[in-house]
């Protein structure tokens, strides 16, 4: 053979490589019954006594935050015992990630896919897609677009939180008659859940506060040593910030610590959303006076409820109230089911919880 | 080093071009203190020694491991990997320490990190020297492999209960100057003295700007390429328990986006990505400039609207940076 | 004979046959469901917009080239079409806007690689920076969403059975195909990737050639864009984050050298392939997302070993 054409042959090969593929993918497809799927495809869903499969999809993995509530929603389905969980998320908090993983769950056949959305635009289609199949859709720990959606087990919606945010920092602060500057600290600027509690927050400080002024709002990109930084930064910049505000549980303990460093515990207050054990030490110290949050345990454990609730039609539309096991009667208003109030960690109370 | 003579150039304008020209890092420099004068002036805090002195904490371990990047790079490779390596160390050394884990004393744990540095270094090193592999792709793969294993390591808990010892290595000062400050001057002292007074520093130039040459001259590129990889894990670590300690929650996301920040500094700091050039002082003034410049927009309090252009302005900077430095070097020949 | 063995053999694209060919049987093995025509075809809409970034990504990296801004040039391109509908313009001329500010995106990136000399890996880095941060400044961080139907069924419909997407890629690639097996652009394609100067010297137009490269990869990712915003039906500011390490895996797996000069855009495809169906499975099977990045990024170091240690095999012998 003379090696003088060897890109031809090369060519040649490549092509055949590719036929190859292609045929061997669709080989591979087509002898595949659809009934022969038994080992995925995993209830019919008129039998109550087969197990139920509910997907419970946080926004992030790896969140100690998702974790306690994960924890919650194994012992709801150890008690219930026919229920089969499955805890996945996108690790990066990537909506699109989310987005694939309810469309591949759509396609597995689960019964109740529970998921605490990233940003409800994108998830929407998926969810809708999910729901035409049959598949019972709730969402969980922060809203879906309404249309896309059964039911959303609500811990607290998004203007209580910031709400309870605004009213902790001022009284904090020294109560509604304080003059002072705060600042928020975010995760991303593009974070969805975040920008709508920043809405809420300005709205409510501005009818509500007059002493309070905005001045900044910075992002952290979910970077704990950015929160650091950027907090530091702005206490220099804006020596009369008295508050910040860290809205996610990595910019909370950036913030908390860099007002600890600075040597401004209990001139600067910093406030936010965090699990209790990430917090415990500002809190003891004093840096942090108050952290909130809901019980998140409770959280996992009330989805996982009311999807199997809802898988085996005990629960419909229309309901006003839903019997949660240990948590007792759960009040439902419209499609949504009420957690209950939040929760403000204090260094009074702190020490009850482990999450 | 291009060395035209500049005899005949007789304005002492052009002479100071000619001597920009060949010290960059002047440029840069002359650049950074620009900034740095029309911020102070409309902002007079920035100038505090408390305000220096935070920017200077908040350099170091991006200091720490450009010095390690940046002689990979003079060697004529790339490391990506940093990010994730620092996500992998930060995990294992919170878990190693952590009262309710592992419970290792922390000089244990200290040395157990920088072994664990060194490992992935060398790691990348033997793949690339010896496997033939090209850096970029083994950086990549490490780089996606070792963020998924930092999420495995923590499994969706963090570590909030680090050890005052290890905290002081982040928050501690000796002689009221922050210990993370006096270990960047060490490596720094280290770098230098590794490049210009031992013969190794001179054979990792060699390699990277002109390799053939280099291995007829009888040097082991291979080596030289597993030695700069290494010290690259090594230095990472340092960086590591420089700035993991300076927080008290060891979360799983920490390092991400580092290899980037670490790649840019390099690189705005004037060492080539082809190898052979660079010089530390350009790598110290890309490092500053990097730190500065978020902190320069929050000082000029634009406002809210401005805040979400700073990632825009950032990016014009680094832009405006590469490009000048580029049309400068053009007009050199 | 045995030498043209040894050849097909030491070829990436074997080499990932075989590869991809191991992974399916292992599916079978395991977990048969995945493989039904139904769930693949869906599973498929996750790729589209990865493959289309990729064809052009190959080009640049046959010519010992990079692209890291593939990314932010989505998001810009993705804001442009999602601000203008909002300011009230008809679809088409959004998404022609669209269009135009990822090619505008692409040829900057072209420009000051080529006429500059900026290494492309540098100037990428800087502009994927730059874009983003333009995306977010316009659109404020906020997204826009509520596009018209006629416009979102581009990213669910199907024709022929496949998606819309999938026949844009289809299209793609047999013209980029053709244009680089039978013509001669192909050629200095290859030629820019071995030698540069040289390239320069016998005259090969290699600035053009390059501008057009960079260029073509910004319409893309805009074109990618578009199809990601019709399937999600949002436009915002992180849209394509870390979409470039995605694409480069894919076609660095596929057997394209990163040094230029030596691949193929049929290697592409397969890496393609191979990426996203190890990607879905694991995430199908295991459940466990932090697994995908382990083994995505152990694939990419073990698969180039391998080709390495294949083609040093065929050298030798």
């Amino acid at each position: 053979m003379k090696k003088s054409n060897p890109r031809k042959m090369h060519h040649r090969f490549v092509v055949l490589s590719l036929l190859a593929g292609i045929t061997f993918i669709f080989t591979a497809c087509s002898p595949t019954p659809p009934s022969d799927a038994s080992s995925t495809q995993l209830v019919s869903k008129d039998n109550n006594k087969k197990k139920i499969t509910i997907c419970l999809i946080p926004k992030k993995k790896g969140l100690p935050y998702f974790t306690s509530c994960a924890e919650g929603a194994e012992e709801a389905a150890m008690e219930l015992g026919n229920v089969e969980l499955i805890y996945d998320g996108p690790t990066d908090g990537s909506p699109e990630k989310q987005a694939s993983m309810i469309e591949q769950y759509t396609l597995k056949g689960v019964d109740v896919i529970a998921v605490s959305p990233n940003d409800p635009n994108v998830v929407a289609p998926a969810l809708r897609k999910a729901r035409a199949r049959g598949i019972h859709v709730l969402s969980w720990d922060a809203d879906a677009i309404q249309d896309s959606r059964d039911f959303f087990v609500n811990q607290a919606t998004a203007e209580a939180i910031a709400h309870g945010m605004v009213d902790t920092m001022v009284k904090d602060l020294g109560g509604p008659k304080t003059k002072a500057d705060v600042a928020i600290v975010t995760a991303y600027l593009t974070a969805a859940n975040q920008n709508v509690w920043i809405e809420h927050m300005k709205t409510h400080i501005d009818q509500q506060y007059p002493h309070l002024n905005l001045v900044a709002i910075k992002p952290s990109d979910e970077d704990q040593k950015l929160a650091f930084k950027v907090t530091q930064d702005l206490m220099k910049a804006y020596p009369d910030i008295k508050g910040f505000f860290g809205i996610s549980s990595v910019s909370f303990p950036g913030a908390a610590e860099a007002v600890k460093q600075a040597g401004k515990t209990g001139q600067v207050m910093v406030t936010g959303l965090a699990t209790p054990n990430s917090m415990r030490s500002y809190v003891e110290g004093g840096t942090v006076k108050s952290v909130v949050l809901w019980n998140t345990a409770e959280l996992g454990y009330l989805t996982i409820k009311v999807g199997e609730a809802l898988a085996t039609g005990k629960l419909k539309q229309g309901d006003t109230s839903f019997d949660a096991g240990k948590l007792g009667k759960k009040k439902i208003a419209g499609d949504q089911v009420l957690l209950g109030d939040i929760l403000v960690f204090t260094k009074d109370n702190i020490h009850q919880y482990d999450f | 080093m291009n060395h035209t003579d500049d005899t005949r150039k007789t304005s002492g304008w052009l002479r100071m071009i000619t001597y920009l020209l060949r010290h960059r890092a002047i440029g840069l420099f002359l650049f950074i203190g620009l900034l740095t004068t029309v911020v102070s002036w409309i902002n007079p805090a920035f100038l505090s020694g408390q305000n220096l002195r935070d920017i200077a904490v908040q350099a170091a371990p991006i200091c720490i491991i450009s010095c390690g990047v940046m002689l990979v790079l003079v060697a004529g490779e790339i490391d990506i990997s940093v990010g994730s390596m620092m996500g992998v160390l930060a995990a294992s050394m919170g878990i190693m320490v952590s009262a309710s884990r592992a419970q290792l004393p922390p000089h244990v744990a200290i040395a157990l990190t920088l072994l664990i540095g060194i490992g992935m270094g060398l790691f990348n090193g033997l793949l690339v020297a010896y496997v033939g592999v090209p850096s970029i792709i083994v950086t990549l793969g490490m780089l996606t492999a070792l963020r998924g294993l930092t999420e495995i390591i923590m499994n969706g808990a963090w570590i909030t209960d680090l050890p005052d010892e290890i905290r002081f290595l982040g928050t501690g000062t000796i002689l009221s100057i922050p210990l993370s400050l006096w270990t960047t001057a060490c490596v720094l002292a280290v770098t230098i003295w590794l490049i210009h007074r031992t013969p190794i520093g001179r054979r990792i130039y060699a390699t990277g700007s002109n390799p053939q040459a280099a291995q007829l001259a009888g040097l082991s590129i291979k080596s030289i390429k597993l030695f700069v990889f290494a010290w690259t894990g090594l230095l990472t670590a340092v960086a590591t328990l420089v700035s993991v300690p300076q927080l008290s929650v060891v979360d799983s996301g920490i390092g991400i986006g580092t290899e980037l920040l670490v790649v840019t500094c390099v690189v705005v700091g004037g060492t080539s990505v082809n190898g052979g050039v660079g010089t530390l002082s350009g790598v110290l003034c890309g490092v500053a400039l990097m730190t500065m410049i978020s902190t320069v927009l929050i000082f000029l309090k634009l406002g809210e609207h401005a805040t979400y252009w700073s990632r825009a302005i950032q990016g014009l900077f680094i832009l405006g940076a590469i490009l000048a430095d580029h049309w400068i070097s053009n007009h050199k020949k | 004979m045995k030498a043209i063995f040894l050849r097909i053999l030491s070829l990436p694209e074997t080499f990932l046959s075989c590869l991809i060919i191991t992974l399916f049987a292992l599916i079978s093995q395991l977990d048969p469901s995945f493989l039904q025509w139904e769930v693949q075809r869906s599973l498929s809409s996750h790729i589209w917009e990865l493959a289309i970034i990729a064809i052009p990504m190959t080009l640049i990296i046959l010519t010992a080239g990079i692209d890291l801004s593939v990314g932010s040039i989505m998001s810009l391109s993705a804001i442009t079409a999602g601000m203008l509908f909002q300011a009230g313009s008809s679809m088409p001329l959004a998404c022609g806007a669209a269009l135009l500010t990822g090619t505008i995106g692409g040829f900057l990136n072209g420009f000051f690689i080529a006429r500059m000399r900026v290494h492309p890996l540098i100037i990428t880095l800087a502009t994927m920076a730059t874009y983003r941060g333009i995306a977010e400044g316009i659109s404020q961080a906020k997204p826009v969403s509520g596009f018209p139907a006629g416009f979102t069924r581009l990213g669910q419909d199907e024709w022929l059975n496949l998606p819309f997407a999938a026949w844009l890629f289809l299209i793609m690639f047999v013209s980029v195909f053709w244009v680089i097996h039978r013509r001669a652009l192909g050629l200095h394609v290859y030629a820019i990737g071995n030698n540069d100067t040289a390239s320069r010297f016998s005259g090969i137009h290699v600035d053009r050639i390059l501008i057009g490269l960079y260029t073509f990869s910004g319409f893309a990712s805009a074109l990618a864009a578009l199809l990601f915003v019709a399937r999600r039906n949002t436009a915002k500011a992180d849209i394509g984050m870390g979409i470039e390490l995605g694409v480069i895996t894919a076609v660095v797996i596929g057997g394209v050298s990163i040094f230029g000069g030596r691949g193929t855009l049929v290697g592409t495809c397969l890496g393609l392939l191979l990426i996203h169906e190890t990607r879905e499975f694991v995430s199908w099977h295991w459940n466990r997302d932090e697994f995908i990045l382990i083994v995505l990024g152990l694939l990419l170091i073990v698969s180039v070993v391998f080709q390495k240690l294949l083609r040093h095999k065929q050298n030798s012998s």
